[in-house]
């Protein structure tokens, strides 16, 4: 692991501390308009130097360029992540109590389970057993996914194109580049070719702007509200259509779980809120409509019956006649 | 002793055969992918996905050379109801098929060589091949390749309108079929019209 991940990471999980705090104390913080404006003010000073203008024009003399490029942000992406609002120092703990810090401040920062250890708790297991964890033990950890500075709370974010973004993002940007595939996979290890792995599923690029990888590519978790972690390779990985196809479809259980249920059924179809943001065979039908056509083609059915029987009636009747 | 004339010739049992096997394809799959679950499958689900995607093409080519064809060989006149009279002579078809069948009447308006289909028929099947079967395969199309779809329409996906539409012109295609099929035994004998569509020839009383 190179020293910016180092750093990045304990950034991350400094700030993942915060949220350990965060998720602890982020009610409070939210509705203490002061705490909030001390880590505004803080973390402005931080974002003086860790910016790319910084790099351009440096705000004092003898910065380390080489270093502080490796540890840049993007102010707006941070201010809008799920750990936008906390001080820089909730995380980046050791040495960073003044800024402009040392140079040698420790670079490690609290980690993720400090903050989240329910979550962490929850997902250990699964995420051991995941691919990641089994093939690349100590190069995958939380933050290689979660990018602390970046990285938005699905539960605050409405539109579920945007968490496929995110998240898809992240899956695809090591799995569809070979440069980033080979900084983390083992050695001689060749990336296939992502569309031709994925050959099998019809419009498949279609599918990865409407779903998330993990939706086929986790088991489906007890605890709706703490998915799975276990990423699992494709022969584990979910190849039956009609789990998602279907009307109780599973992307209620996943991608769609934040959607309260009045949001679901609003339209009058079935799992609306996925027909909100893209038409999903036999998931988003209209029972009314289907119960519509049903009975029509019933009738037809019926009536066609019923008057070939009363012509085969008529028929016999027509030739009884004629005999008598 | 029945009388037979020869009434279609081989492209269009071809045609219509091939539209019989296609349709009903795509409305075992189509029904299968509609109404998909995970307690039963009709047809497994991307295999349905292959089969429905290869029979469209192959429906959305047979409708091409049903269209040429039929404009060049002059059988495009069949689908036009001749005026005047036309409502008159519809209600008078309905009315043999809900009565005038039962008491043994004779059809009211018998095939001939020139004309083909009574009204009620050119007028159904003149909605069907060029409204209802268009505006499914655009719909099919457009299915197939969703990137040419609006994106939005009326606030909803615009995959939405276009998979309504192809739902509810396949369910409309779906009623016809089971009236046509049923309505192919009103012939001198029963099986007389399937016949016909075999051999092309018509045999009347």
């Amino acid at each position: 692991m190179n020293l910016s991940t180092v750093w990045l990471g304990n950034a991350v999980a400094g700030l993942a501390l915060v949220l350990a705090g965060s998720l602890c104390h982020a009610a409070e913080s939210d509705l203490d308009p002061e705490a909030l404006e001390q880590a505004r003010l803080l973390n402005a000073k931080c974002l003086t130097c860790h910016v790319v203008e910084a790099l351009r024009h440096p705000p004092r003399a003898g910065i380390d360029l080489k270093k502080l490029r490796r540890v840049i942000l993007d102010p707006a992406a941070f201010a809008s992540s799920a750990h936008g609002r906390l001080a820089c120092t909730k995380c980046h703990t050791e040495g960073y109590t003044e800024q402009p810090h040392a140079p040698d401040a420790n670079e490690m920062t609290n980690t993720c389970s400090d903050c989240h250890s329910r979550i962490v708790r929850k997902i250990e297991q699964g995420f051991e057993a995941s691919v990641h964890a089994k093939n690349l033990t100590d190069i995958i950890t939380c933050i290689t996914c979660h990018d602390p500075h970046v990285m938005r709370s699905v539960k605050n974010m409405a539109d579920p194109s945007k968490i496929v973004l995110q998240h898809n993002r992240v899956c695809l940007g090591c799995h569809d580049s070979d440069e980033t595939f080979a900084k983390y996979a083992p050695e001689k290890r060749v990336r296939p070719a992502i569309d031709d792995i994925h050959s099998w599923l019809p419009n498949t690029r279609m599918h990865w702007k409407a779903v998330r990888c993990v939706e086929c590519h986790t088991p489906l978790s007890d605890d709706v509200n703490v998915p799975s972690h276990e990423i699992v390779k494709r022969d584990r990985a979910e190849r039956k259509c009609v789990s998602c196809h279907s009307s109780n479809s599973t992307l209620n259980a996943r991608l769609y779980r934040y959607l309260a249920r009045e949001e679901q059924q609003k339209y009058g179809f079935l799992n609306s809120a996925i027909l909100g943001n893209a038409y999903m065979i036999s998931a988003t039908r209209n029972p009314v409509v289907d119960g519509i056509v049903i009975v029509l083609a019933g009738l037809t059915l019926f009536g066609v019956l019923v008057h070939g029987v009363l012509r085969f009636i008529a028929y016999r009747l027509r030739r009884k006649q004629n005999h008598e | 002793m029945n009388e037979r004339i020869y009434l279609l010739p081989r492209w269009i049992r071809l045609w219509h055969w091939t539209n019989a096997v296609l349709i009903i394809a795509l409305g075992v799959t189509g029904f299968g992918l509609h109404f998909a679950s995970p307690a039963y499958e009709l047809v497994e689900f991307s295999l349905a996905v292959r089969i429905h995607n290869i029979a469209g093409l192959a429906l959305t080519g047979l409708f091409f050379f049903f269209v040429i064809a039929n404009a060049a060989s002059g059988n495009w006149r069949q689908y036009v109801p001749k005026s005047p009279g036309i409502l008159h002579r519809c209600w008078l078809q309905t009315r043999y098929y809900c009565w005038g069948v039962f008491k043994g009447e004779p059809e009211p308006f018998p095939v001939t060589r020139e004309v083909n289909f009574n009204a009620l028929q050119s007028l159904i099947y003149w909605l069907i091949m060029y409204v209802v079967l268009p505006a499914n395969i655009v719909t099919g199309l457009l299915y197939l390749t969703p990137q040419f779809s609006p994106p939005r329409i009326f606030g909803f996906d615009g995959h939405l309108t276009v998979a309504m539409l192809h739902y509810l012109s396949a369910a409309i295609i779906l009623l016809f079929a089971i009236a046509h099929i049923y309505l192919g035994s009103m012939g001198a004998k029963v099986t007389s019209m399937y016949k016909t569509m075999i051999t092309g020839w018509h045999e009347h009383e």
